[in-house]
């Protein structure tokens, strides 16, 4: 584990250089233990592939002594309850208006439209990080044969529900947004509503599995 | 009550931010100069991050429907109240069926419209503010448009004040703006490092036309990755006011509307100079600066 600092406010804790299941389990029970402390002076937590950033308030600590506290209480991470994660069915419309890049994906892979599909709904992905924007969920690992790059220049505007893929990640857009990823489907499934908590159905650690609707 | 008559360029509904849900991508949306906010409520003798209007562009224009007390902060802009002069960072009083307009923007760029009073909207996940980009908070997640109306409940009366000279910020162009070093700052050649924070009179980046609530991109000289060095990183939580960099080496000022980032991050902009962002419009020119952290703590928190 390594502390360093980032800005006035931000403290950035690593524990790996890489996207890795056995990493990102340590950055999910380090986000659990610290929200089981509830301290105060930390006002956000952002767990991701292989670190975990907090955000405190200056006005209540300063980060020498947010860092010696955090330090001085790691022994209990071994003792906290780590909540169950969840497994997600996410009901898929592939290829056609909905996945408008599942031509691309065929042509740059050498793989038929099925065989996407197939290779795409036959594994159990891990969420790694929620956000970019709300209750977008950052999925892995993609299958390497699924390998694509970003586009080049982002596109303007892509339905809510699209789901894309972009080097070994997959992921789905709970809102219509700008984005760089390869959309090769489309869900109806509600990710996200402001009006009820939790906000995301997604939490960092769950499980999703794919379906073709 | 109000109408507006006119939204400017863009006017939204803002507050202090939306925090505690950014582990699911929830950015914190706030007014961009929270000293202007806080100012404007300090004014009108609301609590500091009250809900006003954050406007940009000139026009605006709104018609009170009670009478109420008003002011303007942030930008310094020409009003006029019925044809009556005003200037901003100064509380006035206006009576039911009078109209305020900004006539001109004489320096920065957004300004705050508030009021005694408190605006009766929803407030969504902890916040009267608006998130664009997903269309929730402020009224009815979307900019405000002619005709539209915010009720007012609590009206007080206040007595009408100013905020000294002294206490209102510079906002004129070229920007200085002081920086601490981001997490990635050796993914750059020594070289364009110090180009890129030579100071003044130096290297200076120029306010792109691509900007808006989300991010400021800059045009200048691109700065130069060291050859052992990747273009992005595995996305990981960012904080706003940092200063991205993409493959084709132009800085993009991150602001509030971002959770997590990919792009390599060689510097982020010190919190005591985050209001300042909210004025940087195209063409104006930015010169970076960078301080120690010691330092950046205490002007921040001299501002706190």
């Amino acid at each position: 584990m390594n502390i360093s600092r980032y800005g006035e406010e931000g403290i950035r804790i690593l524990f790996g250089e890489k996207i890795d299941l056995e990493i990102h389990e340590k950055v999910r029970r380090y986000y659990f233990f610290l929200k089981s402390l509830q301290l105060k002076e930390i006002t956000d937590i952002i767990p991701s592939f292989r670190s975990c950033l907090i955000i405190f308030e200056r006005k209540r600590t300063s980060y020498e002594a947010l860092a010696a506290s955090l330090r001085d209480k790691e022994f209990l991470i071994a003792h906290i309850d780590i909540p169950e994660s969840k497994t997600h069915d996410v009901p898929v419309e592939y290829g056609g208006e909905s996945g408008f890049d599942i031509d691309f994906v065929a042509s740059h892979t050498g793989l038929s439209e099925d065989e996407i599909v197939e290779i795409h709904t036959s594994v159990t992905y891990k969420v790694f990080a929620v956000g970019f924007m709300p209750g977008f969920p950052y999925l892995g690992i993609l299958d390497q044969r699924l390998h694509v790059p970003r586009l080049e220049t982002p596109r303007l505007k892509v339905p809510e529900g699209s789901v894309g893929l972009a080097q070994l990640q997959t992921g789905i857009y709970p809102f219509e947004s700008p984005a760089g990823w390869r959309i090769i489907g489309r869900t109806k499934k509600k990710l996200f509503d402001y009006n009820k908590e939790p906000y995301s159905i997604f939490q960092i650690g769950d499980k999703v599995r794919f379906i073709r609707a | 009550m109000i109408e507006i008559i006119h939204p400017g360029i863009m006017s939204i509904v803002v507050d202090g931010g939306r925090y505690g849900y950014r582990e699911v991508g929830i950015p914190t949306s706030p007014a961009l100069d929270l000293y202007a906010l806080s100012s404007l409520n300090h004014l009108l003798g609301n609590e500091g991050n009250a809900p006003a209007i954050e406007a940009f562009g000139e026009k605006f224009s709104l018609r009170f429907v009670k009478d109420v007390c008003c002011a303007i902060t942030g930008a310094k802009v020409r009003a006029s109240l019925e044809g009556r002069p005003l200037q901003s960072w100064m509380s006035f009083t206006a009576r039911a069926g009078e109209i305020l307009t900004v006539d001109e923007v004489r320096e920065g760029f957004r300004y705050y419209v508030g009021f005694s009073g408190s605006p009766v909207i929803e407030k969504i996940i902890g916040s009267y503010t608006t998130n664009l980009e997903c269309r929730f908070g402020g009224y009815r997640g979307r900019a405000l448009q002619k005709g539209d109306r915010i009720d007012l409940e609590d009206i007080r009366r206040v007595d009408v004040k100013r905020i000294a000279e002294d206490f209102i910020p510079r906002m004129t162009p070229p920007h200085t703006l002081r920086v601490v070093e981001g997490p990635e700052n050796n993914y750059f050649t020594d070289e364009s490092l110090a180009e890129f924070l030579g100071g003044r009179g130096r290297t200076a980046f120029t306010v792109s036309t691509k900007l808006n609530r989300t991010g400021i991109r800059l045009d200048g000289k691109p700065l130069a990755f060291r050859t052992d060095a990747e273009e992005s990183i595995i996305s990981e939580g960012l904080l706003p006011g940092s200063i991205q960099v993409p493959g084709d080496g132009l800085p993009i000022i991150q602001l509030h509307e971002r959770t997590l980032g990919g792009y390599a991050r060689p510097a982020l902009i010190a919190k005591a100079d985050h209001d300042l962002l909210a004025h940087l419009k195209p063409g104006d020119v930015v010169i970076f600066e960078m301080i120690g952290m010691e330092e950046a703590e205490r002007l921040f928190d001299r501002k706190i």
